[in-house]
Order: structure tokens, then C-alpha cells, then sequence
């Protein structure tokens, strides 16, 4: 099936604006694991329940819907390997020393805790998935974002995906490049720049790039090459432009 | 012409359930139609110092095979003991389709956090990770990939973890990989295991009954925390239990409490009434979120009186399976699914509403079930059920099968 990028944005320590990223898809290179978004774009009230990841994947939304209206809108899918881990993790230290947990803290543990600021950040009562699928986190949300599509086609899907790295405790039991970052696009089913995703079965994968598969796509995306094919678990996917 | 608009089949081919009454539809229907609670039990190993009652899985569980063995958790061994169940229904699925056509769609809220709380605290204790332990079994994706790899699915395989409407979602998001054309079967459901994190979190937000959870009375006082899993096998074809509508909604009120005027909760509704094509009226059952905290039974209340009106049988069946999360979803799917299946002439058992009957005159009256209540015969039973979860993410499904002659 075809559908259409509307608009795209991209937040990385030290890559912020269109331009910055344009640099970056012509000689691209690993996104730096550390750093966190300016977001006085949020209420205080607000911008203080953020965590890093929550920062990110807010700026990237409201980066990628500029329009206030559309913001409250559009129906959403955050796609994050990790999520909110690192504070389930942080939590779970406190368990294992008796302690009580924060109930606040808790709150926001859950994997569609960004969803849940964005919804409240942006006054949107729209339909809205949060989901995981490891290293396939960004094709898994797209084809989700696809899914939404398809039930109502007249309205947009605003598709953000990122991630900070895996706390210490657990980092050495995974091997992905360790960064911070946040990719938002908004899809249509008819309108915007179109680009079809096709799963390609069989064992031969593609390598990994050392950044992650959603700013492989960014980089595809803006390079203006005719198509991209990016590992997956157990096939690939390709996605063609037009 | 980008989108085929015609509603195409969505089936629930088969179903594969385990919770606190037991384990598949044979041993849990009975009991659910019974009002059987003795599934709740106390347990002072979740949070230090403290007795909490709660609806645990008993029984054994299956072992996660040697090959598996990096996904071992307590909670993908909830998921296998429900897959099991529907073995030979996704064999043939594999089979008929080929295993690239077929994808996952899992729910959890937990994953495996009872596992990971093991490794931190043997972590703390010995400076090192225990040797089982790995990031597979706490990774959200994790219960995806586990069942792909059991199934032999080679099709997409992702989880949907939007707290306590998780389950819900997985079915809604495999009617649209069908209706995509990226797959021709999914398997789709949901898991979660009671934990530390979980049972402390909801008892640090002062949200856990004390004694079973009490949903829609006066008396109510909070939520009995429960663990299992429902798993559906999810096909094109026409006949047996649909999928028939879905209907989504944000709060956009805060993270841990709906909109008191369950506006929410009320769009979810209708929406899945407009997907369905139908009106409140044909609605035979609704499995009510029910959850038994003063705010959710309130709100619900409200919402459910503005769309359907007091007349619907409806009950919460966490006063008989608990909460169980993440999975609440997929499992009370899955009791509207047996009411279903066990129906020849459409004619509905419904599942009572257990409380002690103190209704709450701040709720609207709504028409709770009682203990032997039926349906006339209905040559097409229609049945809702919601779900609401934290993060303000509501999902409300329709379900229906049309009756055996």
C-alpha cells in the first residue's frame, strides 16, 4: 500500500534543526548517547514530570505538527524499544531495598507514558498505540500508524519514535548503538511525499547502520534515494519512494 | 484506489485463556457463570510488610523450552500456558498460510518485571547479573518475539503497551495488519504477571482494596490486582465469534485518573458502536472496566448511561479474575468470547456482577447482572467491552457471532 509523509522531524544531541539533519544525511555518522531537548515549549507543570525520553519524543511531535489545531487532532503512535525502562528500573531498585515506590514515579512508568503527556500537552482525545519490537521498533510503529490509516484515511498519523540508552544495570545485556534520539513523521494516507514498506521474507539481511533504523530512514528519506532496506528479525523491510 | 473501505471478516478463530479460575474455556466458564471469587487469595511476598489479597495463577505453569530459554519469565510462561491451548488452531494457520504470513500482536504492561526484580536484587546482593537473567524477559518487545518463536510465525511481531487497555489494543491493531493485507493470521492477545513493581505502584497510589474488589458499589475501595493471559487466533474467514468493532480515545486529563466525566470513555463507545454499524440497542452484554476504584466506577457509570442507557446486562468481571492489567483487556475479550461460543441459539448466560449489592446512588443505575440471568434468542448477539488504562489510552471493542440455526 501507499502512503504519504507529510512533514518529518528529527531531534539528536547537537543535531537539532532541518538543516543540521540535512548535514547529517549527507555524511552521517553515530548519534551521541547523552543530551536532552530544550522543551520550555511545554507548561512547567508539565515539562517537570519529564524524563529525558519524554523530552525527546514531545519535542519531535510538536516539531513534526507545528499547527496547534492539528496537534489536538491527529491519532498517534509512539514506537520506543525501551520506553520508560530506565525508570522501571530505577523502581525496582527501590523494591529490592524495601523501599516504597513514588506513586508519581509509578505513574509514569508505563510504556505510553509520552503518549500520555502528548495527549495532555496538546489537548488530543484521538486514538493512540504505544508499542515495542526491539531492534524493529520504528518499522512496527509505521506499519501501526499504517493501521490507523487504514480504519479512518481522511485524518493524519503522527508517527514519533526514539529512545535514551538502556540504564547501566542492564546495558551490557544488549548490543545497539547508545543513543539519544527522537524521529517524528506525520503520514496520510493520500497527500504528502508517498513511499510504500514491503516485508521481505527470507534470511538474507541487510546490516544494521551504527545509528538506529528510524534515522536510517530519515537519512533515506532525505537523501532522495529510490529505496531503503532495513534489517529486521526474521525478514526485512523495504521501503520504495513514489 | 489506496484503501479497500468494505469491512471484511475479522474472526476470533480460537481462543487460548489462563487465569486465577483455572485454565481454558472448559474451567473457566463454569465458574465465571457461577460468580465463583475463589480465586483471590492473600499473599505477603509482593510488598514487604503487607498482606495483599490477590487473583495469582496457581496451577503450574509450562516450561519455556531450553532453545526459548532467554525469554523465561513468569510472564511469557502465562503466555505459553494460553498458547498451548490453541496449538493445533495456529499449526494449521501456519500451515495454510505460510509462517511468513502469519504475525504477532501481543499486550503486557508488565513484561517480565517479577523477573528482572530477581536479578536486581541478586545483583545487589552479589554484584552480578544472575546468569539467567536477560534483557529479552523485561523488554516490552519481548513477549512479541517469544510467541513468534513458539508459534513459528515469521510475519511483523510487536507489543502494544498502553497499561491496562494493552490487550484490547492487540486485537484492534491485528484487525488492521488483516485488513493492510501485510499478513493473512495473527496471533494476538495478552499477558501479565503479578510483581513487586506493580502490586507496590498500585498500593503506593492507595488504589488496592483491601478485601475483593467491590466494583460500582457505594462501598467500594479499589482494585484486586490479577495475572493471566488470553490469546486469540485472529483469521479473515467468516462464521464463529467477529471482531466487529473498535473504538480508541485519549484523555488528554492526567496520567493516573480519567476525565470524572467520562468523556473518554464515552467517545470510546460510540466509536466502536459507529465501527460496528450499530445501534446501543442491539447490544445483548457489556463487560464494564469496573475496576472498583471510587473514580473509574463513577465516570464509567456516567459514560455508560449517556451511550447505552440502563437497560444493557453488563458486568465487571475483575470481582472474579482480578485486574489483571496489561492482559484485562484480551481476557475480558475473552469472556465475551466464551458467552459467544457456549451460545447456540443466541441466547446469552450472562456473567454476573459480583459486589454486595450497595448500589451507589452518585452512579447512574445501570443494569448489573445477577446470578442466572440470560438473553432471549437473537438470531445475532452483539457484546461490548471496555478497557481504560493510565496515560488517559481507552479502548472499547464490539464482538458478535452470528447464531447457530
Amino acid at each position: 500500500m501507499r502512503w504519504g509523509v507529510e512533514s518529518h522531524a528529527a531531534w539528536a544531541p547537537g543535531i537539532d534543526t532541518a538543516a543540521q539533519w540535512q548535514q547529517w544525511a549527507k555524511s552521517p555518522e553515530p548519534l551521541a548517547a547523552e543530551g536532552i531537548p530544550d522543551a520550555r515549549f511545554l507548561p512547567a507543570m508539565l515539562r517537570r514530570r519529564c524524563t529525558p525520553l519524554s523530552k525527546i519524543l514531545l519535542k519531535v511531535a510538536f516539531t513534526c505538527c507545528e499547527e496547534a489545531e492539528e496537534r489536538a487532532r491527529v491519532r498517534t503512535v509512539f514506537a520506543s524499544r525501551h520506553g520508560s525502562i530506565n525508570e522501571s528500573i530505577a523502581l525496582l531498585e527501590c523494591v529490592s531495598r524495601g523501599e516504597r515506590i513514588s506513586p508519581a514515579i509509578f505513574s509514569h512508568t508505563v510504556h505510553n507514558a509520552q503518549a500520555g503527556l502528548f495527549s495532555i500537552a496538546a489537548g488530543n482525545r484521538e486514538a493512540s498505540s504505544s508499542l515495542a519490537a526491539g531492534p524493529e521498533s520504528f518499522a512496527c510503529g509505521l506499519i501501526e500508524a499504517l493501521g490507523h490509516l487504514e480504519r479512518e484515511p481522511g485524518r493524519p498519523v503522527l508517527l514519533v519514535t526514539g529512545d535514551v540508552p538502556l540504564a547501566p544495570t542492564f546495558a551490557a545485556l544488549i548490543d545497539e548503538p547508545a543513543c539519544s534520539y527522537g524521529v517524528g513523521l506525520l503520514l496520510r494516507a493520500e497527500g504528502g511525499a508517498p513511499c510504500r514498506v514491503e516485508i521481505v521474507p527470507g534470511d538474507a539481511l541487510p546490516t544494521a547502520p551504527p545509528w538506529p533504523a528510524a534515522a536510517e530512514f530519515l537519512r533515506f528519506w532525505l537523501s532522495g534515494e529510490p529505496s531503503l532496506l532495513l534489517p529486521g528479525l526474521r525478514h526485512a523491510w523495504r521501503f520504495t519512494r513514489g | 484506489m489506496v484503501f479497500d473501505a468494505m469491512a471484511s471478516p475479522c474472526c476470533l478463530a480460537a481462543l487460548g485463556i489462563v487465569n486465577a479460575l483455572g485454565s481454558g474455556e472448559r474451567a473457566i466458564w463454569p465458574r465465571l457463570l457461577a460468580g465463583d471469587q475463589s480465586g483471590f487469595c492473600l499473599r505477603d511476598d509482593f510488598v514487604p510488610g503487607r498482606q495483599l489479597l490477590l487473583a495469582a495463577v496457581r496451577e503450574p505453569l509450562p516450561k519455556v523450552p531450553e532453545e526459548l530459554a532467554r525469554f523465561a519469565s513468569r510472564n511469557n510462561a502465562l503466555c505459553l500456558a494460553a498458547l498451548e491451548q490453541i496449538a493445533a488452531a495456529v499449526a494449521e494457520a501456519v500451515l495454510r498460510f505460510g509462517p511468513d504470513r502469519v504475525a504477532v500482536v501481543m499486550g503486557t504492561s508488565t513484561s517480565g518485571v517479577s523477573d528482572a526484580e530477581d536479578a536486581i536484587r541478586a545483583l545487589r546482593e552479589t554484584q552480578r547479573l544472575a546468569p539467567h537473567f536477560d534483557y529479552a524477559q523485561l523488554e516490552f518487545g519481548g513477549i512479541a518475539e517469544f510467541t513468534a518463536a513458539v508459534v513459528g510465525a515469521r510475519g511483523p511481531a510487536y507489543t502494544l503497551s498502553t497499561a491496562c487497555s494493552s490487550g484490547a489494543r492487540a486485537l484492534a491493531s491485528a484487525r488492521s495488519l488483516l485488513g493492510l493485507g501485510f499478513c493473512d493470521a495473527v496471533v494476538a492477545g495478552a499477558a501479565d504477571s503479578l510483581c513487586g513493581l506493580t502490586t507496590g505502584g498500585f498500593s503506593a497510589l492507595q488504589a488496592l482494596s483491601s478485601e475483593v474488589t467491590n466494583p460500582f458499589s457505594r462501598n467500594r475501595a479499589g482494585i484486586t490486582l490479577g495475572e493471566g493471559a488470553a490469546v486469540f487466533l485472529v483469521t479473515r474467514d467468516s462464521g464463529g465469534v467477529q471482531l466487529l468493532g473498535v473504538g480508541e480515545s485519549s484523555e488528554a486529563h492526567h496520567m493516573s485518573a480519567p476525565d470524572p466525566e467520562g468523556r473518554g470513555a464515552e467517545t470510546a463507545m460510540r466509536r466502536a458502536l459507529a465501527d460496528a454499524a450499530l445501534e446501543p440497542e442491539a447490544l445483548a452484554y457489556l463487560n464494564l472496566h469496573g475496576t472498583g476504584t471510587p473514580l473509574n466506577d463513577a465516570m464509567e457509570g456516567l459514560a455508560v448511561a449517556r451511550v447505552l442507557g440502563s437497560s444493557v446486562p453488563g458486568s465487571s468481571t475483575k470481582a472474579l479474575l482480578g485486574h489483571t492489567l496489561g492482559a484485562a483487556g484480551a481476557t475480558e475479550a475473552g469472556v465475551c468470547w466464551m458467552m459467544l461460543d457456549q451460545s447456540r441459539d443466541g441466547s446469552l448466560e450472562i456473567v454476573p456482577h459480583c459486589y454486595d449489592g450497595a448500589r451507589d446512588p452518585e452512579i447512574p443505575t445501570l443494569h448489573l447482572a445477577r446470578r442466572g440471568e440470560h438473553t432471549p434468542p437473537c438470531a445475532a448477539p452483539r457484546v461490548m467491552t471496555n478497557s481504560f488504562g493510565f496515560g488517559g489510552n481507552n479502548c472499547t471493542l464490539v464482538l458478535g457471532r452470528e447464531a447457530v440455526a
